[in-house]
């Protein structure tokens, strides 16, 4: 469904990710690992097209989509909801969710059935619908900006870090939900630092190390690399 | 009392002047944190097109204001288009001498095209209406009626219509904005449509009272950034707000302190607020 070959992406002279290669099949959850930095973001950035690809080339349904606009992409289905979550703070939570169903702008009856799957997978936001977005706590927030992007509809779903910041609890929750949006149908790629709990929902994983994948494998793989599991899990 | 009722009024018609101005500038800020000192020409160009359809062409005053309203529109469109995108990456100051280079070259090019002289625009509306003891033209009745009316229409739009909350969507978060799908070139170049827009409105409806000359812009524009300031950059009420609470002060400062002092009440209030809340009235919150 994606496929990263040979990508690269520069921030003038200092290059941020080079001879990437990743890919993703329909259904699956594949997840990135690494530290602060390695390049999971800017992978994510390259993809929704926010960033632009200094070398290689990015194929979504096997047509190129390396350089195109994000709002392009967006139309067709690949959806980010970013690390900061980058919210509209001053909006409310129905405000928000109708503005990420901005690509369906017209069809008014997919709108408000997609908004009530998104309260029943998080109610605390129907109970919070007509607050700001800024007013929430940061694990709300989060729902929230999952929610969003899932009011475009999308066929591959990328989450960055959502369990950045979170309660234990509410981390255990959000990985319960990723999982339930993935049996719907929806590819999910997620960019994690909290390698046990991701490898254990994922299909298969790749490591990143200073802009470069190092390690790459089934999640069943990455769990019993030991030196994944030192580097990232701790045991 | 009847002066004061009298200057109320007459504050209610610069504030809704001024208001229009800054809506214009605040909408520019708010989406692409550009000071848009060129938006002060924009205002003049509004008023000579206003002015040149009517005499030229001969045509009736709110066909002129429509004419207006779209070529500044379209003007702004460009501005956008063809200065402000390309400079996006540079450092922030390089939009800030373009916006003034363009006001420079715009205000040369009225004065090529219009002379130096100053011009009245003589509007249908000039009659006088005595109410209680009150007298105005209908044309400052005119201002403050057509001033709310477009602010209505602006906040409906921005509010309720999804076009109009891509603008409000990219003020909070342009990376945001472009996750949702949302094309932030085609939200730049319509906000500038707006902003040009609604600087032809005050335009053309301040100047029958007012003339029609190069510079009339460049006291309008620097007061709207002394309301958008007072009100908090990029916010949206502080503008109306701003506009009316600067129109008030003056027509009120005239009329008690001094006709001469008029011009300098906006800049005394600005260092009064800004010492108070010098992140403005409406500024926004802190993320």
């Amino acid at each position: 469904m994606l496929k990263l070959s040979n990508v690269a992406v520069s921030y003038g002279s200092f290059t941020a990710i080079k001879h990437v290669n990743i890919e993703v099949a329909k259904g699956e959850i594949v997840v990135l690992l690494g530290a602060n930095g390695a390049g999971k973001s800017t992978t994510f950035r390259s993809i929704s097209g926010i960033s632009k690809l200094s070398q290689g080339e990015i194929y979504f349904q096997n047509s190129p989509i390396g350089g195109r606009a994000p709002d392009k992409n967006v139309q067709a289905g690949i959806v980010q909801c970013a690390e900061g979550r980058k919210l509209f703070p001053q909006m409310t939570v129905q405000e928000n969710l109708r503005m990420g169903a901005f690509v369906h702008r017209m069809k008014k009856a997919e709108i408000k059935h997609s908004l009530e799957k998104v309260y029943n997978l998080f109610p605390i936001l129907k109970e919070k619908n007509h607050d700001d977005a800024g007013s929430l706590s940061g694990g709300q927030q989060q729902m929230l900006a999952i929610g969003r992007a899932l009011m475009s509809k999308p066929k591959l779903l990328m989450l960055d870090e959502p369990s950045v910041g979170l309660a234990p609890l509410i981390v255990e929750q959000m990985f319960k939900v990723i999982e339930e949006i993935n049996r719907e149908g929806i590819t999910v790629l997620l960019a994690e630092q909290n390698a046990n709990a991701a490898l254990s929902i994922a299909d298969k994983g790749y490591v990143f190390e200073n802009g470069e994948i190092v390690v790459q494998g089934t999640a069943g793989d990455l769990l019993a690399n030991g030196e994944v599991r030192k580097a990232y899990i701790g045991v | 009392m009847d002066i004061l009722i009298q200057q109320l009024f007459n504050g209610l018609t610069i504030g809704s002047v001024y208001s229009l101005v800054a809506l214009g500038l605040t909408l520019v800020y708010g989406i692409l944190h550009i000071p848009n000192f060129a938006h002060g020409a924009l205002y003049m160009l509004g008023g000579y097109i206003t002015l040149s359809m009517m005499t030229l062409y001969g045509v009736n005053y709110w066909f002129a204001m429509f004419v207006s309203v779209i070529v500044v529109g379209l003007m702004g469109v460009l501005l956008e288009r063809f200065v402000f995108r390309l400079l996006r990456e540079a450092p922030p100051l390089h939009d800030k001498i373009a916006a003034i280079g363009i006001l420079l070259f715009l205000e040369a090019f009225a004065q090529f095209v219009w002379g130096a002289d100053f011009h009245t625009m003589t509007s249908p509306y000039d009659q006088v209406v005595n109410i209680m003891g009150l007298t105005f033209t209908m044309q400052r009745l005119l201002i403050i009626v057509s001033a709310i009316v477009v602010m209505i229409l602006l906040y409906l739009f921005l509010k309720k219509t999804y076009t109009g909350s891509t603008i409000i969507a990219m003020s909070q978060s342009r990376e945001g904005a472009s996750l949702v799908g949302i094309n932030i070139n085609k939200v730049a170049m319509l906000t500038f449509m707006i902003s040009g827009g609604l600087a032809a409105i005050a335009s053309s409806l301040a100047s029958p009272i007012n003339l029609v000359f190069p510079g009339m812009g460049h006291l309008v524009i620097l007061k709207a950034f002394v309301i958008i300031i007072l009100g908090g950059m990029g916010s949206i009420p502080g503008a109306i707000v701003g506009g009316y609470i600067l129109g008030f002060s003056e027509s009120l400062g005239a009329t008690y302190i001094s006709n001469d002092y008029k011009d300098i009440i906006a800049f005394v209030l600005l260092v009064v607020i800004l010492t108070v809340k010098p992140t403005g009235l409406f500024a926004k919150g802190e993320r």
